[in-house]
């Protein structure tokens, strides 16, 4: 079979991927392939016969191949899932299972509750320092349908919006009416820290946090330092808690 | 085989270059930002478009200089808020190209001896833009300027110094400036399916010893190229927004080539002391007031621009929340991918088939961009984990210290016989999942059609950048200010001017701030 010169690679190592790996390999081999079947020589292979000859079938077939072993993709974009849902992973947490739905971050920071009854549920990077903590009411936001919803019905002005999605986009309509916003992902300079600081909306970033459902009452601790560039540039701890107030 | 023959020259300057940007992009991808959303697939679209740069770029580029060249490019995106400026040329242009290069590499589909005259070339355009459009600071890049951004002559910066109007937290003005660039700011994400590329920031410049200028451009924001703003941003008047901003004791220490900003101590609201308000395209001559008659006049500006962004915003959110994934995979594919389309503008070469469609190359790869790999090969492909990127276990790459370097140089074997090839070939047909774009295309001057839009950018001649005036720099300036010819330079961008009309090229800094003062 032909050889490739990633073939001759003196510094090849595998890489972290498993799916990166399983994916190269099968492509390796098929450009080895292919590349026979169009009689051995590179120069007319590589912009010119091998456009027609490696083809998005032959694609389809690698990930045809992963998805018989079992393998189920981890998914980044609703639509990925809403689409094939055979291929990926489930989604918990976008509908109705809504109610029973919480974060639990292995490393959220929880502690009983202090003298003023507030249990402390978790940490974040606080975007903005602001002159008093936030209080308000805790709704996971998740998926357009649920931004559809809101924007439909209003959204509730004590909403503290529980994210996942440290994006811009997704909660486009409806940003600018929230109280507060965690965010269990991304850090201050992601563009939703940037547009909540445009918009003057308390919010923590790269939030940890546990235990915390649809409707709890919770406080944001905005009045932490906002947490700085050096400070993700040299590892050191920035962090805001996030607490659980009574009903 | 080669059919040419490139020089050890050409070879030696083109992988500084590949290198040079190589350091960079790992250090904006691991310091600068994650870029994720859930309603985008992010990093499946980024891949393919890498894959679109990769096999376009070089043909549309040498069509755009069979009309303009890259210098002189270079010199009119100092002219105006266009999508000529950073993350487009100081980081996109080579750099999704040579992400794309790389990938294909690590894939074992091409070698780094493959397309090497699209490559050399490729590289050559983005050195002498960025040279042109860099001329009055002398770097490449804001990296070698210590991540700076000040690109603009001095009579262009005092006009928007001298015009501004001064503002503080809790006036009307200050509220209505930072309404309008939150809400900017948000529609820019979603119009660009998350990604920062309709928003740039420059500078800064220093007005006063507590006050630096960062010139913000929001760009793309009505009826122009992209076919998911049709119907959606027919209400936005302007397609490109300059929001010039004076900030009090913080200094902006990193402006970095995505055309990001950090400050010390942080920007936060109160900090903003002064705005102004432009219009440019590659229609203008140069930067147009907006609503800069009165400070009353610009306060309602803002808020009517507001309110025409937010309407937009919730009619392209509905839009693309019906959107299926390949829709947002080429709507996102095409943003990235277009980034560089305005040198086509200027150059009045503009089609929609080159820059609004999957080259049929690309589109082949589509059954490999599930989020996962998509993922994990980006994640690889931005700090250096895939084969290719693999080296001598005595080697530290700046920044990670490891045995690793993100794009593959060209190896000089090819110069003592190794073969090689030269190009990917021409531009092949493409197609897309969204509807087709409708000829309608909102410029300064006017809703037009894009035949009238590529005849006028081809008549375009501004006067600042005259043959008279071209090249009366920013040196020639500081030993001829005063001179009937300095004088009539800056006359031409002082025209627009509410306090410098006519006033000539002897005016300093602090001469500026005189006239802002007794005009208050």
């Amino acid at each position: 079979m032909a050889k490739l010169l990633v073939d001759r690679d003196k510094y090849a190592a595998p890489n972290a991927s498993v799916v990166v790996d399983a994916y190269h390999a099968a492509i390796h081999d098929l450009i080895r392939r292919k590349l026979d079947a169009s009689g051995g020589d590179w120069a007319s292979f590589v912009f010119d016969k091998s456009y027609d000859l490696i083809t998005a079938a032959e694609f389809a077939a690698i990930e045809k191949k992963l998805l018989a072993t079992g393998h189920r993709f981890d998914w980044s974009a609703m639509i990925s899932v809403h689409e094939r849902p055979e291929a990926y992973k489930p989604a918990t947490g976008l509908g109705e299972d809504l109610a029973t739905f919480a974060f639990e971050h292995a490393e959220a920071v929880v502690a009983p509750p202090d003298a003023q009854g507030r249990e402390q549920r978790g940490i974040g990077d606080n975007v903005v320092k602001y002159a008093q903590n936030l209080v308000g009411v805790a709704r996971y936001i998740r998926s357009s349908d649920r931004v559809l919803e809101l924007l439909t019905s209003g959204i509730p002005a004590d909403t503290i919006a529980v994210i996942d999605d440290s994006g811009g986009t997704l909660t486009a309509p409806i940003l600018e009416q929230f109280k507060g916003v965690i965010c269990a992902g991304g850090t201050v300079r992601s563009h939703l820290g940037i547009l909540t600081r445009e918009y003057g909306i308390p919010c923590l970033m790269n939030a940890k946090i546990s235990g915390i459902r649809e409707g709890d009452r919770v406080e944001i601790e905005c009045t932490a330092p906002a947490k700085t560039a050096e400070a993700y540039q040299t590892g050191v701890e920035m962090t805001a808690k996030v607490w659980r107030l009574g009903k | 085989m080669a059919s040419s023959r490139l020089t050890y020259a050409q070879i030696l300057e083109t992988n500084n270059l590949i290198q040079a940007n190589a350091d960079e992009t790992y250090w904006l991808c691991v310091t600068r930002t994650v870029q994720e959303s859930k309603l985008f697939p992010v990093p499946a679209y980024m891949m393919l478009s890498y894959m679109m740069a990769y096999y376009r770029y070089p043909s549309l580029l040498r069509k755009i200089e069979s009309r303009m060249s890259a210098e002189e490019i270079g010199d009119r995106a100092r002219n105006a808020g266009i999508k000529i400026q950073n993350p487009s040329m100081g980081w996109a242009l080579p750099g999704f190209y040579l992400l794309g290069r790389e990938w294909l590499i690590s894939l074992g589909m091409i070698r780094p001896q493959d397309a090497l005259e699209d490559l050399v070339y490729l590289m050559d355009f983005w050195k002498r833009f960025q040279l042109s459009w860099h001329r009055n600071n002398g770097h490449i890049t804001n990296k070698e300027f210590g991540h700076r951004g000040q690109f603009l002559p001095e009579r262009k910066v005092q006009v928007f110094h001298a015009d501004m109007y001064d503002c503080k937290q809790g006036d009307e003005l200050h509220e209505a400036a930072q309404g309008f660039m939150a809400a900017a700011s948000q529609y820019g994400f979603l119009i660009s399916c998350e990604s920062r590329i309709s928003l740039h920031n420059s500078g800064p410049y220093k007005l006063a010893d507590d006050r630096e200028m960062i010139v913000r451009d929001f760009m793309d924001l009505s009826e122009s190229d992209f076919p998911w703003l049709d119907g959606v941003a027919s209400e936005v008047p302007y397609n490109n927004l300059t929001v010039t901003m004076a900030v009090k004791d913080s200094h902006f220490y990193l402006v970095d080539d995505w055309g990001s900003f950090e400050s010390k101590p942080e920007f936060t609201a109160d900090k903003l002391v002064g705005v102004g308000l432009y219009t440019s395209d590659t229609l203008s001559d140069s930067y147009i007031p907006v609503g800069m008659g009165s400070r009353e006049e610009l306060t309602s500006c803002f808020r009517s621009l507001t309110e025409k962004i937010k309407d937009a915003n919730n009619k392209l959110w509905r839009r693309v929340a019906g959107w299926s994934r390949d829709q947002m995979m080429d709507a996102g594919a095409i943003t990235y991918f277009s980034i560089v389309k305005d040198l086509a503008h200027v150059a009045g070469v503009y089609d929609v088939n080159d820059w609004m469609m999957v080259d049929e190359r690309a589109e082949r790869f589509r059954p490999l961009f599930n989020d996962e790999y998509s993922r994990d090969a980006l994640v690889g492909l931005c700090i250096g984990t895939h084969t290719s990127h693999r080296l001598s276990g005595y080697t530290m790459m700046q920044h990670s210290n490891q045995p690793q370097r993100l794009y593959s140089l060209i190896p000089y074997s090819v110069l003592q016989g190794d073969d090689y090839t030269t190009t990917c070939g021409p531009v092949y047909p493409g197609a897309s999942h969204l509807p087709p774009k409708e000829d309608r295309y909102n410029t300064t001057r006017g809703v037009i059609g894009l035949a009238e839009y590529n005849r006028l950018a081809r008549e375009m001649r501004p006067p600042a950048l005259d043959p008279k005036y071209r090249h009366l720099c920013e040196t020639w300036v500081k030993y001829n200010a005063g001179t009937p010819l300095a004088d009539e330079l800056y006359r031409i961008e002082q025209s627009t001017s509410r306090l410098l009309k006519g006033k000539g090229s002897s005016l300093t800094r602090a001469d500026i701030e005189k006239l802002r003062n007794a005009a208050h």
